[in-house]
């Protein structure tokens, strides 16, 4: 299976649009069906859709990659489909408004609130699906996730094409509000392991300045604020290959915890010491 | 057919990809090893690619703009995944892409025999085009019919042939819908993904863009991994038929990440990278930092590792015995049962206490740990912290998880991995000391 075919080539495909015409190739329905072996399957589909999908490709050859890739250090694959993403998809197309029933990460609940559905969002570190919408009241955008949420009910109508819109740039404008952004300096000492720490910081939207008189790199990272801890785990992950530069919280997190940490070695160490 | 190889490309996107703007022309060509000229050309060409592909949906779509701003992640505009365009930049010739769009349109209304298509590729190829003739034809045929893109019609000569349509006659348009959702879910979740997200950009069209609304966000994605597919699939081959491969390594660690195969002078000592022959074995995906390795015997240096992106000019060798292959499967297989991520060394006892967030908080210590934690199990657990205990090979991979809990880990044994990151977190200290 060569990812390189001429069939997938941007010419053809541009001609093709031009005509009208889709090709789908043996290659895209061979992983198609071995993905269907995937549990999260019988779920994304309705048993109707998906008996049908298995005889439309009941004679195509399977690909048996598993055997060959082992994958380490993942994360436990919590769900890859919701059953509410089909709802909520579809709300979010349609330019639905909803009345969402959900828990609070502090056990609280929340009764038939109202929801404008912005976006579904996947988190590849926790593998879990969440709703990201914004309320009537606050104007700001929430994160919820689909197993917190208990009930969706979906208006009768949907918004008209100019209010979904407003309020799509809305939940754009609440994002855009939480951005912030924080300056990290690779050590020069671990250069050589650039790619590293540069690969850990690739899921982030990110600019990379590089001082070549110094050899020095620095990454500029945009993230959210309410993704400070995750940006916290990142850098004590990467240890003393890096400094944050720029970014007072983050500046004052990394001190406090590394405080914190030696002050919890040296107490179980005199504990453990005889002479106290 | 010889393959094209990509290895420039890939190389020059990943590092666009990691590093956007920091580097200028001259310094890039330098770091691929290749003259600012051909570094032009080839700067070129995936811009025309980018541009004529480039996300649909996305800002970074408008015409003029410069290439790193076309790879520059952006999240919200993450839904088509950027760097897919490279497995779009197989050559064709104009006359042949023209005339296979014309043959699949024309399959796509009705079932044909080889000379209808003749006469309808004839009618439609524009006129400064080179006509086709029947040999044309027929290899087109068998090439479209080999990729799975067409089906011969069963019945008598000559033979009828019609595109492949059981997505589009099968399903309607909430099946369709359905069906794009799941395409793009797997393509973004599982490995490998690039036919998916090829499927699913097939799919957008059938739908007419109507799911292509950006609407299935994924969060923390190590996007530019779908460069290293590229090698993915001639591997995986070669595990299957038992054959070695050879390639030319470039180590991340190197300031060059490939050199051009020509003979120019200039970039004659900088070739100088040996082409090595190995065993493939299995192939490693680390979600950590979302890198792929291959994992091979290399005879008397035993097993090695080698990143994925690192392997330039993949070559298909000889063939060993299943006996042979099994041997050394088997024992990759009990080497690496125990690593955290690669590790080959020796086994240890890895304990270390978390503590709590602290009454009324989610215990969000504990939800990560068992989350990310493996095979390692928790064994004591009072109301304050809990133990957590793993047979690990060697501590170096497994010490960045540990660290990255901060104050909420510390670890018990061994005393080595302990005084380690006593060290690095007085060294942490003096980092921040100054601010």
């Amino acid at each position: 299976m060569n990812p390189f075919e001429k069939i997938f080539n941007y010419q053809l495909l541009s001609r093709l649009e031009d005509r009208g015409a889709c090709l789908i190739s043996s290659h895209e329905r061979a992983w198609l069906k071995s993905m269907l072996n995937h549990p999260a399957a019988s779920e994304a589909f309705l048993p109707g859709t998906l008996a049908k999908l298995q005889s439309i490709l009941q004679d195509e050859a399977e690909m048996h990659w598993e055997s060959h890739l082992i994958h380490k250090a993942a994360s436990r694959e919590v769900m890859v489909y919701h059953p509410l993403i089909r709802q909520l998809r579809r709300a979010i197309q349609g330019g639905y408004a909803l009345t969402i029933s959900f828990t609070l990460k502090n056990g609280e609940t929340r009764v038939e609130h109202h929801a404008f559905p912005y976006k579904l969002e996947y988190s590849m570190v926790k593998r879990e699906w969440y709703l990201l919408w914004l309320s009537r009241n606050k104007r700001k955008v929430m994160s919820t996730r689909l197993n917190k949420i208990s009930a969706v009910k979906r208006h009768a109508e949907p918004l008209s094409p100019e209010l979904a819109a407003a309020r799509a740039s809305e939940a754009e404008a609440g994002l855009a509000a939480a951005a912030v952004y924080a300056e990290i300096a690779v050590i020069p000492a671990y250069n050589g392991e650039l790619s590293r720490i540069l690969y850990a910081f690739s899921c982030f939207e990110r600019d990379v300045r590089y001082d070549a008189e110094k050899d020095e790199y620095i990454i500029k990272l945009n993230y959210s604020q309410n993704e400070t801890e995750f940006v916290l785990s990142r850098l004590r992950f990467l240890g003393k290959r890096v400094r944050v530069v720029t970014g007072d919280r983050l500046i004052q997190r990394m001190r406090q915890t590394a405080a914190w940490a030696l002050a919890r070695y040296e107490a179980s160490t005199t504990e453990a010491s005889p002479d106290g | 057919m010889a393959q094209e190889s990509f290895d420039k490309e890939i190389q020059f996107l990943r590092m666009l990809a990691l590093t956007g703007s920091a580097y200028n022309r001259q310094q890039y060509a330098q770091r691929l090893g290749i003259s600012i000229h051909t570094f032009d050309k080839m700067m070129k060409r995936l811009k025309t690619i980018a541009g004529t592909t480039g996300p649909r949906n996305s800002r970074s779509a408008e015409g003029g703009r410069d290439m790193t701003e076309m790879v520059r992640y952006s999240y919200l505009d993450s839904s088509d995944p950027l760097l897919l365009f490279l497995f779009r930049a197989k050559s064709l010739k104009d006359s042949e892409s023209e005339r296979l769009s014309i043959l699949i349109a024309a399959m796509g209304e009705n079932s044909l025999t080889a000379m209808e298509l003749l006469d309808a590729a004839s009618e439609s190829m524009p006129a400064e085009l080179p006509l086709p003739d029947e040999k044309t034809i027929r290899g087109d045929l068998k090439y479209l019919e080999s990729v799975g893109a067409i089906i011969k019609e069963p019945g008598p000569r000559p033979y009828r042939y019609r595109l492949w349509r059981g997505f589009a006659e099968a399903l309607d348009y909430d099946e369709l819908l359905d069906l794009y959702d799941f395409t793009d879910m797997m393509a973004n979740t599982q490995l490998p993904s690039i036919q998916g997200y090829l499927l699913r950009d097939n799919l957008g069209r059938l739908l007419q863009g109507a799911g292509a609304d950006g609407a299935l966000l994924y969060k923390y994605h190590y996007y530019s991994r779908i460069l290293d597919e590229a090698h993915l699939f001639n591997v995986f081959r070669a595990i299957e038929k038992r054959r070695r491969v050879s390639f030319l390594y470039f180590s991340p660690k190197r300031d060059i990440s490939y050199t051009s195969q020509n003979t120019n002078p200039l970039y004659e000592k900088e070739a100088a990278v040996k082409r090595q022959t190995v065993l493939p074995l299995k192939v490693v995906y680390d979600h950590q930092y979302g890198r792929w390795y291959l994992l091979a015997w290399c005879g008397k240096q035993g097993i090695k590792k080698f990143r994925l992106e690192g392997v330039t000019g993949l070559q298909e060798e000889d063939a060993v015995s299943p006996a042979f292959m099994e041997e050394k499967l088997q024992l990759l297989e009990l080497r690496i049962r125990d690593s955290w991520l690669l590790d080959t060394g020796r086994k240890v006892l890895v304990r270390a206490k978390f503590f709590k967030p602290g009454p009324g908080i989610p215990d969000f210590v504990k939800e990560r740990v068992q989350h990310q934690g493996g095979w390692g199990v928790i064994t004591e657990e009072s109301i304050e912290d809990f133990i957590y205990e793993i047979e690990v090979n060697g501590i170096l991979e497994i010490k960045p998880w540990l660290r990255s809990f901060g104050s909420s880990c510390e670890v018990l044994e061994p005393g080595q991995l302990r005084d380690e990151l006593i060290q690095e977190w007085k060294e942490l200290a003096d980092y921040y000391e100054s601010f």
